[in-house]
């Protein structure tokens, strides 16, 4: 079986023939089809183990060489599409029955199986049994590519969804915050057990939010509501060396966006423009709505020496993959540094909250 | 006579819990706090504590760095680093076996720390690379402790038998570091132009060559004209397309 390595996502879905594995499949089908076909010409009149054989010896010839044709030509077969892909192995499967089963009847003829009297092993008349031969072997060919297809597709879906977990999982809240909160707290119920009572309970409100299935579309206000429960925390280690200055008056609170995107932009912007400044420094918040699109703008100062790091990346990488989903096209992530600033865009259409009937 | 303690750490509640931990300990006497690296340095110089609680991360001069900076008092301190979260830093101090907490710090694991607090090894000290790969600043010796003197302003580095002059903004210092690992270390913004001289790029404002062949380079806000050896030269015209 092809191994997770070729992540391509147009890869072929063929197994791979050259493996053992594959090899023992292919016979399985092989003399499945034979006991199939052998079956199926039954007539009570006996010679059925013969019929038998003799049917798997021809169709263990067409499986194996049929295997080996396509363990060959497996490097330019997995460039194509998947459609031509079918096609071509379908084509050089039946050429290939075609060649052996012709190979089959001129055997049959030669004046070794005549004198031997096996020639009632062999098939009498060339065209008719050509003809069957590449249809039946066209159908189960067919057959196998579909099932072949549809395993791995099923396959790459569930490959698909560990990967969005794991970068959902990873775009979470960094440990960093955690046990910083933690220290943070651990301070506070010494000195100020109200405050720190508070910061509980924002940490579990946040944790909650993260951890939330529904992460597809909330209103803006609980969106906010998260974000500012976040500030709230970092207000606490931080204190004065952070300001965050919002500016979404233009934007209405019931608007419906992404869940889950504004924390972990406010996250990114303190951790990497925020923290490493001595004086800290003022991280502002822009959303609008102009026409049927919304705009939310995040900036932070970076020192000189900050560059983009793995953390950075990850959030904004999962961003990006939820907005895809969510809007396809008409979403849109940008970021990137502009002078002192580091400046995150996202923009998606607006929907308004649905009354829910 | 008990240890005194410097506490390092650039958010107020830690350092709070830190000194609440080590009232409650009542083994030690807290002399002092500082929220930077460059206040940690001083602080150390003046007050000459016996152990420093130091904050890995922390904006400007991180606490390995600062920890470098402090193993050149005439009575470097023993340094116990405190983290939160650093996977780097903390696979460092693993490979170096050096003191560290790791936050929320643990009253006991505290106690047991300054038990066994111990003065940082030269070798231990190479192997803590600091979060940005190189220092920030360079750190000169004084009668009254440690000058920092911050790597973008300065012209370039002198050697001299024993020692390393630095030219920078605001006068001259002596370090002991070499011109070989100083060029190591900063190679990128620095380059050297002669067996003793490591000039800065940023203040390199011309070449000249006299009548006898003989290369100079000028510095901005530094008079007199520093000597090329015919061996840079060469490098020196490559690299700048001159």
């Amino acid at each position: 079986m092809s191994s997770g390595s070729d992540g391509a996502d147009e890869s072929l879905y063929l197994p791979d023939f050259c493996t053992s594995r594959a090899a023992l499949a292919n016979v399985l089908i092989v003399e499945l089809t034979a006991l199939i076909l052998t079956l199926a010409r039954e007539n009570g009149g006996g010679g059925f183990w013969t019929d038998l054989s003799r049917t798997s010896l021809f169709l263990l010839w067409i499986g194996l060489a049929g295997a080996g044709l396509l363990c060959w030509m497996r490097a330019p077969l997995s460039r194509q599409q998947v459609g031509r892909g079918s096609a071509a192995v379908l084509l050089l499967i039946s050429a290939l029955i075609a060649v052996i089963s012709a190979g089959a009847f001129l055997v049959g003829r030669t004046s070794l199986v005549e004198d031997a009297g096996a020639t009632s092993l062999f098939p009498p008349d060339l065209p008719t049994f050509l003809i069957r031969n590449v249809s039946i072997g066209f159908v189960v060919t067919a057959l196998a590519l579909r099932y072949f297809y549809v395993t791995h597709e099923w396959r790459r879906n569930i490959e698909m969804e560990a990967t969005a977990r794991v970068h959902a999982l990873q775009a979470r809240i960094r440990p960093h915050f955690l046990f910083n909160s933690m220290n943070t707290i651990a301070s506070l119920t010494r000195s100020n057990p109200a405050v720190a009572e508070q910061a509980v309970q924002d940490l579990a409100d946040l944790f909650r939010a993260n951890l939330s299935d529904k992460r597809d579309t909330i209103t803006f206000e609980e969106e906010y509501e998260v974000a500012r429960t976040y500030q709230r925390i970092e207000e606490l280690r931080l204190g004065t060396r952070l300001h965050v200055d919002w500016k979404i008056d233009s934007l209405p609170r019931k608007a419906l966006v992404p869940g889950l995107m504004l924390q972990p932009l406010l996250e990114n912007a303190i951790y990497h423009g925020i923290e490493p400044q001595p004086g800290g420094g003022t991280v502002t918040v822009t959303g609008e709505l102009a026409g049927s699109l919304i705009t939310i703008v995040v900036r932070n100062p970076v020192g000189d020496y900050e560059s983009e790091r793995e953390g950075n990346r990850l959030a904004l990488a999962n961003i990006r993959e939820r907005l895809g989903l969510l809007y396809g096209e008409r979403g849109l992530v940008k970021s990137g540094r502009f002078g002192n600033e580091f400046i995150v865009t996202l923009r998606f259409p607006h929907v308004e909250k649905l009354n829910e009937a | 006579m008990r240890p005194r303690v410097l506490i390092v750490d650039d958010e107020a509640p830690a350092r709070e819990r830190l000194r609440s931990l080590l009232v409650e300990l009542d083994q030690v006497d807290v002399i002092g706090e500082a929220m930077t690296g460059e206040q940690a340095i001083q602080r150390a110089a003046e007050l000459v504590p016996d152990v420093v609680l130091l904050d890995v991360r922390m904006p400007g001069i991180d606490g390995i760095e600062a920890a470098r900076h402090m193993n050149m008092l005439e009575q470097p301190p023993a340094v116990i680093f405190t983290t939160a979260f650093d996977e780097y830093a903390m696979k460092a101090f693993d490979a170096q076996a050096v003191g560290y907490l790791l936050k929320p710090i643990r009253k006991e694991k505290l106690a047991a720390a300054l038990a066994h607090a111990q003065r940082l090894t030269r070798p231990q000290l190479q192997k803590l690379t600091p979060q940005t790969e190189a220092r920030s600043h360079v750190a000169a010796k004084h009668r009254d402790g440690l000058r920092l003197i911050p790597l973008d302003e300065i012209l370039f580095f002198f050697a001299e038998q024993k020692y390393t002059t630095v030219r920078h903004l605001k006068g001259e210092d002596l370090i002991e570091d070499s011109l070989r690992a100083l060029e190591d270390e900063f190679g990128s913004a620095f380059v050297r132009i002669h067996r003793n001289a490591l000039i800065s790029v940023r203040y390199l404002e011309r070449i000249e060559r006299n009548g006898d062949g003989q290369y100079f380079v000028r510095l901005r806000g530094c008079e007199a004209p520093l000597q090329v050896s015919r061996r840079m030269a060469s490098e020196l015209r490559e690299r700048f397309r001159i």
